[in-house]
């Protein structure tokens, strides 16, 4: 390879992996709930759920942390015992802003898999994604009839699948 | 390599990161914790890496080289910021104010030392006004060139303005903000308050009325026009014009009340080129008091005696100098309502 085409691939591979790391991490804070989970057990389980394909340098992990907390889409707290590592966690509105961008980022690969001859297919039985907005609305957890990003109304596309009451 | 050696690599590393790391965070408590954590990261993956479970040298420089860089690192801190240009959305308000307060301090120290000049030098009114437009000029150039240079290399550094805060202030930013995501309001830093309205709506159509009416007058000139200069009238005219559009400008803010902010920093802009060109009519009549009326027995239009030429001048200088400090108000309107967006 080139220089000139190395170094044009790599600067768009970055562009394209920075918002998808972002979410990355926040889909692995997510999965941890309120246990939380540290930075180190992030990079780890990002290499191993993406198949070591989603690389990023371990060290910069920390200021995307840093700024996602100083976003509000995280808190963190440090362990009082032992190691007395910073476990991360979302908070309420990180949760909002994640269903949102997962679904919005979801519907987005689906609807770009056709350029590269791929398939990508949503898991429509187990979440719904609000026709007005995207966000990813999860059925088994399902607490209102309207999306809570955009109000819209879902009660046409619950009695479409039988799960209206 | 032992132990030693292994530590050494790390500390080494960590040194390095800290170097790298941009001036607003090492001013900060926060900055050792970061270290701490990359440390505590760096020796779980070589412990990780490692065939025993206990980190080896060669499982450390892996470790370390997973790490990625201290300047990538660094470079991921100062990533901080909405770009807008080269000056950072949040370092954008700040900029204009630096600039409108040197500007002022420029225009007023100018208008000062031409003041002085004026009364205690013997030169002549038009190398006085030369000096006053070159001194502005100048000025303004050289202020503008420097002020952006430290704000452009100051948005590539990440900084955020509440980081030339002392921590006091920081903490009180931060509980405003929140108490502003709870309320949805904007609060004052000051006064830990809700801010005021930014405008009354019923002065500036009161105002704008009046400024659109007396615009109308000049431009109609309803007057006996034969008292008066051709040229003079002329000048009028374009004075009656730029004072209905300001006057329009200020009705149409009062109309849109306290709303859309940002049609509001929009209005404020075009305002000020319409004030600043005022300026060169200003600078036509100065140079021409012949056109000016003076009205003396037996009522007829003269031009202003001779012996009156300086302090005629003096009071348009006054004026130029109002009417420049006056859009800097203007800048300041559009700084302020930027808190409300």
């Amino acid at each position: 390879m080139d220089t000139e085409f190395q170094e044009y691939a790599s600067k768009f591979e970055s562009e394209i992996n920075r918002g998808i790391s972002t979410l990355s991490i926040l889909s692995i804070i997510n999965q941890y709930g309120e246990n939380g989970v540290h930075g180190y057990q992030i990079s780890k389980d990002l290499l191993e759920q993406t198949h070591k394909k989603l690389v990023i340098e371990e060290g910069t992990l920390y200021p995307i942390l840093r700024k996602l907390e100083d976003d509000r889409i995280i808190k963190s707290e440090r362990e009082k015992e032992g190691r007395k590592r910073k476990y991360y966690y979302l908070t309420v509105y990180g949760e909002k802003i994640y269903n949102y961008l997962s679904g919005f980022y979801s519907i987005l690969t689906e609807a770009i898999s056709p350029l590269f001859d791929v398939s990508v297919h949503l898991k429509q039985h187990k979440y719904l994604y609000c026709p007005a907005c995207a966000n990813k609305i999860d059925l088994q957890n399902l607490e209102a009839k309207y999306c809570d990003v955009c109000g819209h109304y879902i009660e046409k596309e619950l009695d479409e699948r039988g799960l209206a009451k | 390599m032992n132990e030693n050696n292994m530590n050494y690599s790390v500390r080494e590393y960590i040194k390095e990161v800290e170097k790298n790391l941009p001036e607003w965070l090492k001013n900060k408590k926060e900055h050792k914790e970061i270290l701490a954590d990359l440390e505590e990261h760096l020796w779980s993956k070589a412990e990780e890496l490692s065939e025993t479970g206990e980190p080896d040298e060669k499982s450390v420089m892996l470790a370390i080289e997973h790490m990625g860089t201290p300047q990538n690192i660094a470079k991921e801190y100062k990533r901080r910021g909405e770009p807008k240009y080269y000056i950072t959305k949040e370092l954008a308000p700040s900029y204009i104010k630096a600039l409108s307060t040197v500007f002022g301090i420029i225009v007023a120290l100018v208008i000062i030392g031409l003041i002085v000049s004026f009364f205690t030098g013997d030169s002549s009114f038009e190398t006085l006004i030369g000096g006053l437009f070159t001194g502005i000029q100048t000025g303004l150039l050289l202020s503008f060139t420097i002020v952006t240079i430290v704000f452009v290399a100051l948005s590539m550094e990440g900084y955020f303005p509440e980081d030339f805060k002392s921590k006091k202030e920081q903490k009180l930013m931060k509980q405003l903000r929140e108490q502003e995501i709870e309320e949805g309001v904007p609060v004052s830093q000051t006064l830990k308050q809700p801010l005021k309205p930014f405008i009354k709506p019923a002065g500036e159509i009161v105002g704008g009325g009046i400024a659109l009416f007396f615009g109308i007058v000049l431009l109609s000139q309803p007057f006996p026009t034969y008292m008066f200069f051709p040229d003079f009238l002329m000048i009028l005219r374009i004075f009656g014009l730029i004072t209905m559009l300001e006057g329009s400008l200020d009705i149409s803010r009062g109309i849109i009340g306290n709303r859309r902010p940002k049609t509001h920093q929009v209005l404020h802009a075009l305002i000020i080129p319409l004030k600043l060109s005022v300026i060169p009519l200003i600078v036509i009549l100065m140079n021409r008091p012949e056109i000016f009326p003076f009205f003396s027995e037996p009522w007829i239009h003269v031009g202003i005696p001779i012996e009156f030429y300086d302090e005629y001048r003096a009071i348009f200088s006054v004026i130029i100098a109002i009417i420049s400090l006056t859009t800097i108000e203007n800048i300041y309107n559009i700084i302020k309502i930027q808190k409300y967006k």
